[in-house]
């Protein structure tokens, strides 16, 4: 599956907002929303799209890209890559999350591998997590060279804030990786942190 | 439940450099780590030598009251353009290093059951 995800800063949210979603109107299960209070490089509006091949996208991609150069768009961090979600056909969930990050480019494979064991991990602890993918990222635009996105559904907005923020899988054990006072340090940039309400398939 | 969290800096210093990697660490390091919530534990030293050929392994304990306010210090640390590079300034000082997160094993069940 190809995935072109999308965070939309803009002075004018709801005009914006129309016009995606036209763009995308035949994309199914398309995800256009304004994103929830507590975002960080988050932007205003994400949108998250999924095709089953790469040439679908080249097929949506102008119009897009034309809403995304309209003067009201200030800023818009995006990056496409491939992987299918983990979880139940229909998952349940109310909430869409997707971390864009960048892991330093002087990092060995096998420590990428290492880091990426351990965020694919998380779903296995955080019960709140319906469904969930982590994927490297093939193009990125915006404030950082995008490495990985790591997306996830959640049972609504407290299990993104209560559970995946506490559990100690999080906070004393992945968390390292994203801690310039930890030796393992290696996603030096700062992260996009993106959510919005999901009521489709999204992650299905 | 205390809930306690415990962050614990195991560091083996160089040959003859553990003495100066304690003094630095409780003199320049420690405050700021106070300020952010952290309350100093333990500082030990193995073996109970400062050895002048031989490394030395500096096991340094903080303990914060619960996972938020593990949060809260790491919020504020972050930012902090002095941290990481207090970190690479003892560096010299420094063979190998590590900070584990931990907490009793009494409260584990409970911190996991969120």
């Amino acid at each position: 599956m190809f995935n072109v995800t999308t965070l939309i800063h803009t002075y004018q949210r709801e005009p914006i907002l129309a016009a995606l979603r036209e763009a995308v109107r035949d994309v199914p299960d398309a995800l256009v929303e304004p994103t929830l209070p507590g975002v960080r490089n988050g932007g205003d509006i994400l949108m998250h799209l999924q095709f089953a091949d790469d040439d679908k996208w080249s097929g949506v991609q102008a119009r897009v890209e034309a809403v995304l150069s309209t003067p009201a768009v200030s800023h818009v961090d995006s990056a496409s890559y491939r992987g299918h979600p983990i979880g139940p056909d229909k998952p349940a969930g109310s909430v869409y999350r997707a971390l864009f990050l960048r892991v330093a480019p002087d990092t060995a494979d096998d420590v990428v591998a290492h880091f990426e064991a351990d965020l694919a991990a998380m779903p296995r602890y955080v019960r709140s997590i319906t469904a969930w993918q982590l994927s490297r990222v093939e193009t990125a635009t915006g404030t950082s060279a995008w490495t990985h996105v790591f997306s996830q559904r959640f049972t609504d907005l407290e299990g993104l804030t209560g559970p995946y923020l506490m559990h100690p899988i999080h906070w004393a054990y992945v968390d390292r990786w994203f801690d310039p006072e930890c030796p393992d340090y290696i996603v030096r940039d700062r992260v996009c942190h993106s959510f919005c309400a999901v009521d489709t398939s999204v992650m299905g | 439940m205390s809930g306690e969290v415990y962050v614990i800096d195991r560091v083996v210093t160089h040959p003859g450099c553990a003495r100066k990697f304690v003094d630095t660490y409780l003199a320049e390091y420690a405050p700021g780590a106070r300020q952010r919530g952290m309350t100093l534990c333990d500082v030990l030293v193995s073996p109970p030598i400062w050895f002048d050929d031989q490394p030395n392994i500096i096991t340094i304990t903080w303990s914060l009251p619960s996972p938020q306010a593990w949060w809260e210090m790491t919020w504020q640390g972050r930012p902090d353009p002095a941290l990481g590079p207090w970190w690479a300034g003892v560096a010299p000082l420094i063979e190998q290093r590590t900070r584990t997160v931990a907490a009793a094993a009494d409260d584990v069940d409970a911190l996991c059951d969120v």
